[in-house]
């Protein structure tokens, strides 16, 4: 039962803050991910768990124990590396057997471990070959044999996939992702990849500035973000900005007068709009209904995405499915937009 | 045909100044010595034939193998730690601390060997140090010993082995050391099995070169050894210069350079047999 608490978990580089009070609970066999922009401390926190990066403060615990002082070799976390870090001068089975012999495995069992370790990956053919002689892809299932081979407690990815090319990175994935599930192995992965976080996650945790901003489900995050931070940062947001004037009533600063949550405190605020969530030639009754000028649009496949001039300040990203008889309007075209009142976010601005 | 033009001028240097003397060198030390009459024209071993066959050169040669293996050694244990923190310092003061770790350089010789004939001498700061914090009773020798030779080249030849070792481990991803302590290494397995083989090209240049040096080393054996102390280097001079017997010190010039060339090439086929397996 390998559950890993964080708490409180802090680290400063002299005034520079890199992780601020971090605390997660994270249950026997969970696949969490850390996701946010380069320098918002996932990274560094991963490196904490690992044991690489001292805590200024706040304590780690795995499997009830207090690990915040332990020395990296002695916690028993698998660790794939960004550029794999494998060693160079070993064959693939010496490099997946070596957690194991440090362990003082017998030469026989270890072999037959590293092995199977091997077999996970379906790498077993490429045992005695050396990494420089192997393919990006193949180098990545190395490392992630290498972890698993020492039956690791919590398994530890730093952006195991971002070396790889687009086509294999979707293949990777669903492979980790089913090893994962199949070994029950708890296991934290960082990615500032929002696909990547969306398709392997059971529970994500998006950071900022070194701050957890929220913690939560794939659905949590994109149809409840916590914060502005959060609702550009997974998915695509437009935000207008503007006025709460009254319960359900927001004015953009372009002069826009639109239907809200009627939640919503009074005061300055901006108003997030997922792309989907607008509508084209909305039925008349509908609670927001504006007209526009289709000012730019990009054939993406699934989705058509038009940028629409509302007024002079605002404009707003909508993505109209592609669907069979989609009359789609040209650049230069007038068009009616409209969307429920509950379907745009409002967050308070100081 | 434009590489040949760049490699002229060099090529020209070495030929002149460095193959055509060797050439020279080896002619002479085939040539016979008659006392009185210089050198005599002959093709002769004899000289080859003394040199190993006299217990006191077959000596010296021992001794100086001996010191210049000790050196490389101890060059090895101080230099590594020191190219490692040099290599993996995130400090904006890099530069100025490589130039720290070569400025014993800037000092010529004999110049360094006679800071250390003071440092050493029976009055010297050495055994001033120890007498006065009542380590010791009476001076200890320190001068005219092996060691003072040994202490010597060393603070000569590190600079070399640590320059070579910095810049290979600076070539190692710093990534693969803490996987080896992800996998449970303690740091002393890391280095065996990680740092170790990986930083092999750089111990085997640094230890090359400073084995070279320290076979050839000649101020520092001559004024921290005395004259009892005899190495290879000051012996090639004494039969050039005191006894005026060119053919003899051409041959131990020439058995010096062998010896070196030798277990130099050896080191390097053992070791490069051993990392590819």
């Amino acid at each position: 039962m390998a559950r890993l608490e964080l708490e409180s978990l802090s680290r400063h580089y002299g005034a520079t803050v890199a992780v601020r009070d971090v605390t997660l609970d994270i249950p026997d066999g969970e696949f969490l991910v850390l996701l946010g922009p380069s320098g918002c401390g996932k990274t560094t926190t991963l490196r904490m768990v690992a044991g690489f990066v001292e805590p200024s403060g706040g304590s780690i615990r795995l499997r009830g124990e207090d690990i915040t002082r332990r020395p990296p070799w002695r916690r028993n976390t698998g660790m794939v590396f960004q550029n794999y870090a494998l060693f160079p001068h070993m064959t693939v089975a010496e490099n997946t057997g070596f957690g194991l012999e440090m362990r003082k495995v017998p030469k026989a069992e270890r072999e037959a471990q590293a092995r199977e370790a091997l077999r996970m990956v379906r790498l077993e053919a490429l045992a005695d070959r050396l990494p420089r002689q192997l393919s990006g892809g193949q180098q990545q299932r190395v490392a992630l044999a290498r972890a698993l081979a020492i039956r690791p407690d919590v398994l530890l990815l730093d952006e195991p996939l971002s070396n790889l090319d687009a086509k294999l990175r979707e293949e990777v994935r669903i492979e980790i992702r089913e090893l994962q599930r199949r070994l029950g192995l708890t296991t934290i992965m960082v990615t500032h990849d929002q696909e990547e976080a969306l398709t392997m996650a059971d529970r994500l945790v998006v950071m900022a500035e070194g701050a957890i901003r929220q913690v939560g489900t794939q659905r949590d995050l994109y149809e409840r973000p916590a914060d502005r931070f959060v609702a550009g940062f997974v998915g695509r947001s437009t935000f207008l900005s503007g006025t709460v004037e009254a319960p359900g009533r927001f004015r953009t600063t372009g002069g826009l007068a639109l239907a809200c949550d009627p939640g919503a405190p009074p005061g300055r605020a901006v108003l997030a709009l997922r792309p989907e969530a607008i509508g084209l030639d909305p039925p008349p009754h509908a609670d927001n209904r504006l007209g526009g000028e289709v000012e730019l649009l990009s054939y993406l496949g699934p989705v058509l995405e038009m940028h629409v001039r509302l007024s002079p300040e605002d404009r707003v990203v909508v993505h109209l499915a592609n669907r069979a008889g989609l009359a789609a309007p040209r650049i230069g075209d007038r068009v009616a937009l409209g969307w429920p009142a509950g379907a745009g976010m409002v967050f308070a601005e100081p | 045909m434009r590489a040949g033009a760049l490699l002229l001028p060099a090529t020209l240097v070495v030929v002149a100044g460095l193959l055509l003397p060797l050439l020279l060198l080896f002619r002479y030390s085939l040539n016979a010595f008659v006392p009185g009459q210089f050198m005599v024209e002959a093709v002769t071993a004899a000289n080859y034939v003394k040199f190993f066959t006299d217990p006191f050169y077959l000596a010296v040669l021992w001794r100086t193998l001996r010191v210049a293996a000790l050196v490389t050694v101890i060059c090895l244990i101080l230099g590594f730690p020191l190219a490692y923190v040099l290599a993996r310092t995130q400090s904006r003061h890099k530069n100025l601390l490589i130039i720290a770790v070569v400025l014993p350089l800037f000092v010529g010789n004999a110049v360094r060997a006679a800071g250390w004939m003071v440092a050493f001498g029976a009055k010297g700061a050495v055994n001033a140090s120890l007498l006065g914090l009542g380590l010791i009773t009476r001076p200890i020798d320190i001068m005219y010993t092996e060691t003072a030779v040994v202490i010597g080249i060393v603070a000569v030849n590190l600079p070399f082995m640590v320059l070579s070792l910095q810049s290979v481990i600076e070539g190692i991803d710093r990534a693969v050391e803490e996987a080896a302590f992800n996998l449970g290494a303690p740091p002393g397995a890391m280095l065996r099995r990680v740092l170790l083989p990986l930083a092999m090209p750089g111990v085997l240049a640094g230890s090359i070169l400073t084995f070279i040096l320290g076979m050839n080393a000649y101020a520092t054996p001559v004024l921290l050894g005395g004259p009892r102390f005899q190495t290879m280097g000051p012996l090639v001079y004494g039969q050039f210069i005191e006894q005026n017997n060119w053919p003899f010190g051409g041959a131990i010039a020439f058995v010096l350079m062998a010896v070196t060339l030798l277990l130099t090439t050896l080191a390097n086929l053992v070791v490069q047999r051993r990392m590819r397996r």
